[in-house]
């Protein structure tokens, strides 16, 4: 049986019941909330209404209830918010004159900082984070036990921190008791910082301890905080030690935020590490599509198609060319065409990476601590080997220079020499971690 | 029901209570108070649904009972005894009859069952000297926003931050910010008391001195004091984030007497149009601290002040209703004025004492 339809029918009775003022005065706003394995809650507007059903009429509500609802066990009592209308009040002139102080409603929580507008809902899964989607779900299921820490990584505007937000949430809405909190790195650091100025360490960490689920944002910064690490350690501690979920998000692999202490290094490493790569193809178009129906607005398929095509990597900036779109599209109050989609967001498109091959010279010689010109000679030296292959596999693999070219310009090499190192410091690359983190170091010069 | 107690003591828990009693509610019974008389004491009960009260006072008790007596008849009869001495009190077959050496009263009482109770709040609790209470409160909530559409700002703010209790209220035009300094105070995360239940509270226990015992949850505040309690819906909501907009640095510093800035914007107003616009102009170099209105119909006027002066030179307008507001929370003789561009609120506060803050946006035309 529909609850609306049962309250409806109990207030019939029970206005029977009782005399009128009685019954306006305290069945006004009450509305039933939900059911939950027999127990009905009932809506009420405020304590007063709530502590005189329960005395005087707990009984009438009760039988009425029961009567038209068999498998009932029992009546709870809920205090709801009543919304008011939120209609904008009548401008008088004064109010125009007069401006506002720029207040601004709070919409994140100041108690959990996390920001509702990140869901699961809105979370688009695809092959580039499904594992980190899966890792997110088991630890909803078993907060503190599954995979503790969490830990996300992928560069900038994947999503990390809608994932992360949105495991807070869904934590929150499923354990109501467990105290969720949100937070960046930066704002762990000012208030220690703030704490040990005012003498008042140990109410730091009590306010950090009290948390069942800890998210740290953007956690890469810690490197060079040597202090906040040594804070962030214990406090990591007695949350893993009882069992409280701590999940963190950053822009590196742990392995490669410099100046990470080991200790921190192999804790992050016990739990789960996944990172968020860039989505691709389909998983752009779908996240438009998203986008698009939360805005309410429809686009052509192949205008959609051009802008996924276009804007690789980075969600947010897809977000943002949608947006500008979107924004064309109101203003002119007709469906764009696909021309002028493309002229809008010629800005928006990142040009293809051009680099001059004497630059990546410069910078992988530069690493290996080699003269720029050594390259270009021809020797064999070991070392200046390594270099000059690492410089022929990032301009074929990165920037994809064409191997006659890139023999040319280093010193008159045939392309097949090029084929060969090119293919050799791939092969290394799957056995030899060192220079994995080689050239993840080469490569960050790059951006 | 029987009992005697002193005149005194009961009149001044009738007119306590009676204010609480509900006015044109659908349920009658509201606008009495009820009286319980048990053990070695009366209790006197009113509510309004949105706030509940109950006062014990002493009395000898000879019969226990419950009697519900309409408020403001009550309060007329008491007003006019004013004989010095004890009063009985006897319920008689649904009626009241109220006797004192010279005069009898007999009164129609009310079916005392459908009286509510009133909400006992359990939750975090804190005490603070009532003096503190009072001032926090009564320096902040007529900045308080008199309107139903937003009640998150139509009400006090109430939160802890390290030793103090900060009172805030807004009505986005204006800001008031009030700290208070509690020993050993407990975290309060925030708490929003409806602007029309503030009165109450203040009148209350205005002239209480000694500690009072707040209590609160989600839903509801309670107050007590030897013999008060007193308990009031709270708002479920959340208070603006006023602290982003308080201005860390100014560009202009002027600091007057109070009296001085109260006299010339008294005059200013005479002269201010029917948006109680008042013109500031400020020139440091020139050492001009100037108000000055105008009204097509009444004339103008122009006031200079003595101030000391840092910064440059500043020219807006504002509604002078906001500015004299908060002069009954400035104790101190000079005022501080600080001024950033002409589209940033002024802030006002006391020399010397950083406890008090006021906010006044000022007009655009």
């Amino acid at each position: 049986m529909d609850i609306k339809q049962l309250w409806k029918n109990c207030l019939v009775e029970i206005e029977a019941g009782v005399s009128k003022a009685n019954f306006s005065t305290w069945f006004k706003n009450t509305s039933i909330l939900k059911e939950e394995e027999g127990v009905i809650y009932v809506a009420v507007p405020n304590e007063f209404v709530r502590d005189w059903l329960k005395t005087k009429y707990h009984k009438l509500i009760s039988k009425t209830i029961a009567d038209g609802y068999e498998t009932m066990r029992a009546v709870e009592y809920v205090i709801t918010k009543i919304e008011p209308d939120r209609q904008e009040s009548p401008k008088t002139n004064e109010v125009q004159i007069n401006k506002e102080l720029p207040l601004k409603d709070l919409y994140i929580s100041p108690e959990d900082n996390l920001n509702p507008r990140y869901r699961f809902d809105s979370f688009i899964v695809g092959t580039f984070n499904e594992l980190a989607y899966a890792a997110s779900q088991a630890i909803i299921e078993n907060p503190g036990t599954k995979y503790n820490p969490f830990f996300v990584y992928g560069s900038t505007g994947l999503g990390k921190t809608h994932l992360i937000q949105a495991v807070g949430n869904s934590i929150k809405e499923k354990y109501p008791n467990k105290k969720a909190h949100y937070m960046t790195l930066e704002k762990f650091a000012t208030d220690f910082i703030n704490s040990l100025q005012g003498n008042k360490a140990n109410s730091f960490k009590e306010k950090y301890r009290k948390y069942d689920l800890l998210i740290i944002d953007d956690i890469q910064f810690i490197g060079k905080m040597e202090k906040i690490q040594e804070e962030l350690f214990h406090t990591f501690n007695t949350f893993y030690e009882s069992n409280k979920q701590i999940i963190f998000s950053s822009d590196k692999h742990p392995n490669h935020i410099p100046e990470l202490a080991d200790r921190l290094k192999s804790r992050f490493a016990a739990g789960m590490i996944v990172d968020v790569s860039e989505p691709e193809y389909e998983s752009r178009l779908a996240i438009l599509k998203v986008k698009l129906r939360e805005l309410g607005i429809g686009l052509d398929q192949d205008i959609l198609e051009y802008i996924s095509s276009a804007i690789q990597g980075n969600i947010r900036e897809l977000e943002g060319s949608l947006n500008t779109i979107v924004c064309q599209y109101r203003l002119k109050n007709r469906p764009l065409t696909l021309p002028e989609v493309k002229n809008l967001l010629k800005n928006n498109i990142r040009p293809k990476k051009n680099v001059a091959i004497k630059d990546v010279v410069k910078i992988v010689t530069n690493h290996y601590n080699l003269e720029e010109a050594s390259v270009y000679e021809k020797t064999r030296r070991k070392e200046i080997v390594k270099a000059r292959q690492v410089v022929m596999y990032i301009l074929r693999e990165d920037f994809n220079v064409s191997y006659p070219l890139i023999g040319q310009k280093l010193g008159g090499k045939d392309h097949t020499t090029v084929i060969h190192s090119y293919l050799k410091i791939k092969e290394d690359l799957k056995n030899d971690q060192q220079l994995v983190q080689e050239l993840e170091q080469i490569r960050v010069m790059f951006k | 029901m029987r009992l005697e107690c002193e005149i005194e003591k009961i009149k001044n828990a009738i007119n306590q209570v009676e204010r609480i009693t509900g006015k044109n509610l659908t349920l009658p019974v509201l606008s009495s108070i009820l009286f319980t008389a048990t053990g070695k004491s009366l209790k006197l009960r009113a509510t309004n649904l949105s706030l509940g009260i109950e006062i014990e006072i002493p009395a000898k008790i000879e019969e226990e009972g419950v009697a519900a007596i309409h408020g403001s008849v009550l309060s007329g009869i008491f007003s006019n005894v004013i004989q010095n001495e004890n009063v009985s009190i006897q319920g008689e077959e649904g009626n009241i009859i109220i006797k004192t050496k010279k005069s009898k009263i007999k009164l129609k009482g009310q079916l005392h069952d459908d009286f509510p109770t009133i909400p006992l709040v359990s939750g975090k609790e804190f005490e603070i000297d009532a003096k503190k209470l009072i001032d926090g409160i009564k320096s902040v909530y007529y900045s308080s926003s008199v309107s139903d559409i937003k009640p998150e700002i139509s009400s006090v703010y109430i939160y802890s931050n390290e030793d103090n209790l900060v009172f805030v209220s807004t009505d986005s035009f204006r800001l008031a910010e009030k700290k208070v300094k509690i020993k050993n105070l407990e975290e309060i995360p925030g708490i929003l008391i409806p602007f029309k239940n503030v009165p109450e509270i203040l009148r209350v226990f205005g002239e209480i001195s000694g500690e009072i015992k707040v209590c609160f949850n989600k839903n509801q505040i309670s107050f007590s004091s030897n013999n008060t309690y007193l308990t009031s819906r709270v708002i479920d909501g959340v208070f603006p984030d006023y602290r982003q907009i308080l201005p860390k640095e100014s560009k202009t510093e002027a600091v007057v007497l109070k009296q001085d800035l109260l006299n010339a914007l008294k005059l200013s107003n005479i002269f201010s149009d029917k948006f109680n616009q008042v013109n500031l102009s400020i020139r440091p170099k020139e050492k001009i601290f100037e108000l000055s209105s105008q009204n097509n119909d009444v004339g103008e006027n122009k006031t200079l002040l003595d101030a000391a002066l840092t910064g440059e030179e500043v020219e807006l307008g504002f509604n002078y209703k906001y500015f004299l507001d908060c002069f009954q929370s400035i104790t101190t003789d000079s005022v501080s004025i600080k001024f950033n561009q002409a589209s940033s609120p002024i802030v006002v506060s006391g020399v010397s004492d950083p406890s008090f803050l006021y906010l006044i946006m000022p007009m655009n035309r």
